[in-house]
């Protein structure tokens, strides 16, 4: 159980919490993490950002006239730049939080939330399957009533969703066999997440039942 | 709220600065482009006195267009005084030179009793159209500007607006 407590009514804070508990633990399982992506986009973002601090530079001490021209081309560099910049998060990272490589096996994912709806969507790319896998789960598996991150059922989920992770965590592949051991150690922990945890079974078949 | 932000690896801490760089310098190349699209130094200004009412007053927000330097009479154009760095706000009221001589303007504020000769530098007696004015007036905003006024009259209140705005930024996630 991770200690730092968040609103479990802000969907923002349950997707950021579990982002950044996603990218440790894929770490954890010694997955190589390859962060190119996001180095691009902080190499474009920060260009933008030295072009626009020299304008400023040169306007405070040259003044306008001085400086026209010069202002009128770093104006343009900077809106390219911030357009690849926008382009870079929006077309290509979409959502990323990992990228990593273990055992010759490279593991992409994306995450994203809905509008209202505490639900945490994956969109996992591996080199083995052509197609990304789209996996949904409610974050009421993973965050107790008040706001813990649990990491044992997220753990499991992956594992036993994601064949590459799996591979490199076969404890929590086997899924059936853990779950009863999950249970037992929610009511250890206290029982707000027992009841959390039966929530989101309620939810699920509910979700199940609208899909079909 | 801080130990949220202690906690981040040095990329998503990399990030989150970049999120609030980003956020001013896009302000502030707004501001070039649109200098650079005016031709104006300063393209946008708040009218500061009550010399130009019942047309413009206080706090009104004030859209400059620097291109085409044919300025005419009954025009107001917004300038500065040489050695100071205090833009007013006047109508033109006459006009001297023009075509191959520099033009040279004679400004007035409508509230005023008198032109604009005292107001200007020592000695000088009209203003050059080409140096002096910042740009002439081709829309405005009744009101908005009482911010900056505000703000320039309780100096503190830009500090912490500033200090709000860059917490804001770098404590929030997306």
């Amino acid at each position: 159980m991770s200690d730092t407590k968040i609103s479990p009514h802000s969907l923002n804070d349950l997707k950021n919490t579990t982002d950044d508990c996603l990218a440790n633990y894929l770490r954890s399982l010694s997955f190589v993490q390859d962060n190119s992506k996001l180095d691009i986009r902080l190499a474009v973002g920060y260009a933008a950002v030295v072009i626009s601090a020299v304008t400023f530079a040169a306007d405070y001490k040259l003044g306008w006239e001085a400086t026209k021209t010069g202002t009128a081309v770093a104006v343009v560099a900077y809106a390219a730049l911030n357009a690849v910049y926008t382009w870079w998060m929006w077309m290509v990272e979409k959502g990323m939080v990992f990228e990593g490589v273990r055992g010759g096996k490279k593991v992409s994912i994306a995450s994203k939330t809905k509008k209202h709806d505490p639900t945490y969507y994956l969109t996992v790319t591996t080199s083995s399957s052509s197609q990304p896998i789209q996996l949904q789960c409610p974050f009421t598996t993973w965050f107790t009533q008040d706001g813990y991150f649990v990491a044992q059922p997220f753990q499991q989920w992956l594992a036993s969703s994601v064949a590459v992770i799996g591979e490199a965590d076969s404890k929590n592949a086997a899924k059936s066999e853990k779950d009863e051991l999950f249970v037992s150690e929610a009511e250890r922990n206290g029982t707000t997440s027992t009841s959390g945890a039966d929530a989101s079974h309620a939810k699920g078949t509910k979700r199940g039942k609208k899909k079909s | 709220m801080f130990s949220s932000l202690a906690s981040l690896q040095p990329r998503q801490l990399a990030a989150q600065v970049l999120n609030f760089a980003l956020v001013l310098s896009t302000a502030f190349m707004l501001w070039k482009g649109l200098s650079v699209f005016t031709n104006s130094s300063s393209p946008i200004v708040v009218v500061l006195s009550g010399s130009m009412e019942p047309a413009f007053e206080r706090g009104d927000l004030l859209f400059l267009w620097n291109r085409g330097l044919d300025t005419q009479v009954g025009e107001i154009v917004v300038y500065n005084v040489r050695g100071k760095d205090i833009p007013i706000v006047h109508r033109v009221i006459r006009r001297f030179g023009g075509g191959a001589a520099p033009l040279q303007l004679l400004t007035k504020g409508d509230n005023n009793a008198a032109d604009d000769t005292e107001l200007y530098a020592r000695g000088q007696s009209y203003l050059d159209r080409q140096k002096d004015v910042v740009g002439s007036v081709v829309g405005f905003v009744p009101f908005v500007g009482y911010v900056t006024i505000l703000l320039s009259e309780y100096p503190w209140l830009k500090t912490a607006m500033l200090g709000f705005m860059a917490l804001t930024v770098v404590l929030q996630r997306e």
